[in-house]
């Protein structure tokens, strides 16, 4: 798991990331910065599972993911199916090269797993 | 030094700030940021960036007090522009805001003052006699608070704040069966709230309900409460519905619709046209709809209390997550999108195919964004 955020980390507007399972205990992280990241785990997990409820009222099927701009960072929270995948970026991040390597990594997450 | 050179220094000590900040935040840099926009005149900057502080660090007491003041400054300006904005477009939010602010500084007499007035203009909101009723529930007048939560609930049935009040306020009268009613009609819009399962599980534990029931009860009200889902509304045109702003207030007080009004009107008919866009829908702070634009498959009342539901979610965990304070969100499903995006006040929600343009939509959000804040 390590690997596949260390790899996800070095994509430009990054600025960390880590492996949740659904309960919030963290099973990798990797920060630049100064995180919290069992805090950080219990809260994505618990947000998620949150909107989860409302997605299926506004009959949107399953929650994929979820992305969160605030006035310093983006977060994105991929329900991959075994895990959760938090992902820290810059604020301005570009949104269009990071969905795919976001898409990527959450897909090597699911392998992962099942091994 | 220059006015050239003081901005140069001032936005270089800004960015250095701002930089410290991301790698390890401390109360004392949050003060030092705060100053620094203060002194380069962005006094809702420096606010904004107390309050930040404040959220990251509760118990350091220099910032919770100059964040307090700093709130305290903005909160006399802001009565003052909505004391004006009433004499000259009226409208029930604006009278629910003001008594907020009031309330906010204990003014209680004031507070329950506007809230009268803006009863006795705008009789069918629900706001006003949410904010009555905490008064009311503050100087526990219990008879009061449950009269005006009521009559809130009557007039917005999906409103979280008023159904939350109402159902601790008949548990505070012994009604625990009742309490525990309002707690499932809360749970049907806002689904695994971790508070109100808590909630409804004393409740139903009072009202001598096993509190691991099945859950029949609760059908039967979702089945209730999403009744009038099938209703036929005035503004259903062609398969879509149209709640316009203003509509409201020209039914009770015969007042014309304001530029304001017609500003958000048009915002959300203009996101109704971006291709791939099944609706979009304003709500304000007590979660009642302002304008809307939806399929006509769609309740407002039950959309705009989702999106409440998930846009207070969202907010109050995104310092945790490390992002700021919430500027936006994107929920992504298997077979749609909604948007959720701040607006001063307000929220807006705008509900989308997978397919849709995301760069198309961005600017029309942005357009409105910024026509809804020259309007303000």
């Amino acid at each position: 798991m390590r690997a596949i955020l260390t790899q996800l980390n070095k994509v430009q507007g990054v600025r960390g990331s880590m492996v949740i399972n659904h309960d919030g205990i963290v099973v990798a992280g990797e920060f630049a910065d100064d995180v919290d990241e069992q805090g950080v785990g219990a809260v994505a997990s618990s947000l998620l599972a949150a909107l989860e409820g409302a997605v299926k009222r506004i009959n949107l099927g399953r929650l994929n993911r979820f992305v969160l701009t605030g006035n310093e960072n983006k977060a994105v929270v991929v329900d991959t199916g075994p895990a959760l995948l938090f992902v820290l970026l810059h604020r301005d991040a570009n949104m269009g090269l990071l969905n795919v390597e976001i898409r990527e990594a959450a897909k090597q997450v699911v392998t992962q797993a099942k091994m | 030094m220059g006015l050239f050179d003081f901005l140069f220094s001032s936005s270089g000590k800004i960015k250095s700030l701002e930089a410290q900040l991301r790698v390890r935040p401390t109360p004392q840099l949050y003060l030092q940021l705060a100053d620094a926009y203060k002194e380069s005149g962005n006094m809702a900057k420096a606010a904004q960036v107390l309050k930040l502080g404040v959220s990251r660090f509760p118990s350091a007491p220099e910032i919770s007090r100059r964040q307090a003041e700093a709130e305290k400054v903005e909160r006399e300006s802001e009565k003052k522009r909505l004391t004006d904005k009433i004499q000259t477009h009226p409208n029930p939010i604006l009278y629910a805001r003001l008594a907020e602010l009031y309330k906010a500084d204990n003014e209680i007499e004031k507070t329950i003052q506007i809230c009268q007035a803006g009863i006795k203009a705008f009789p069918k909101y629900g706001g006003t006699y949410l904010v009555l009723g905490q008064i009311y529930i503050e100087k526990q007048k219990w008879d009061e608070a449950l009269s005006q939560l009521e009559k809130s609930v009557e007039l917005d049935k999906y409103n979280y704040m008023a159904l939350k009040l109402l159902a601790q306020v008949y548990m505070q009268a012994n009604r625990p069966a009742d309490a525990a009613r309002k707690f499932e009609d809360i749970l049907y819009f806002a689904p695994g709230d971790e508070a109100i399962l808590e909630l409804l599980k004393k409740a139903r534990e009072a009202a001598g309900v096993p509190a691991t029931a099945p859950d029949s009860t609760a059908i039967a009200r979702e089945a209730a409460i999403s009744g009038g889902r099938k209703a036929v509304d005035p503004g259903v045109s062609g398969g879509r519905k149209t709640i316009m702003l203003g509509r409201l207030a020209d039914q009770q007080a015969g007042t014309a619709t304001s530029m304001r009004d017609k500003t958000l009107n048009d915002g959300i008919l203009a996101l109704r046209g971006v291709e791939g866009v099944n609706g979009a829908i304003l709500v304000d702070q007590f979660g009642l709809v302002v304008a809307a634009n939806l399929d006509a498959s769609i309740d407002e009342g039950l959309a705009g209390a989702l999106i409440t539901n998930v846009y207070r979610t969202a907010s109050s965990n995104a310092v945790k997550l490390n992002v700021g304070q919430f500027e936006e969100g994107i929920i992504e499903g298997e077979t749609g999108n909604v948007h959720i995006v701040q607006f001063g006040d307000m929220i807006l929600a705008v509900f989308a195919q997978t397919n849709v343009k995301m760069g198309l939509l961005e600017k029309t959000i942005r357009d409105f964004s910024m026509a809804v804040q020259e309007r303000h």
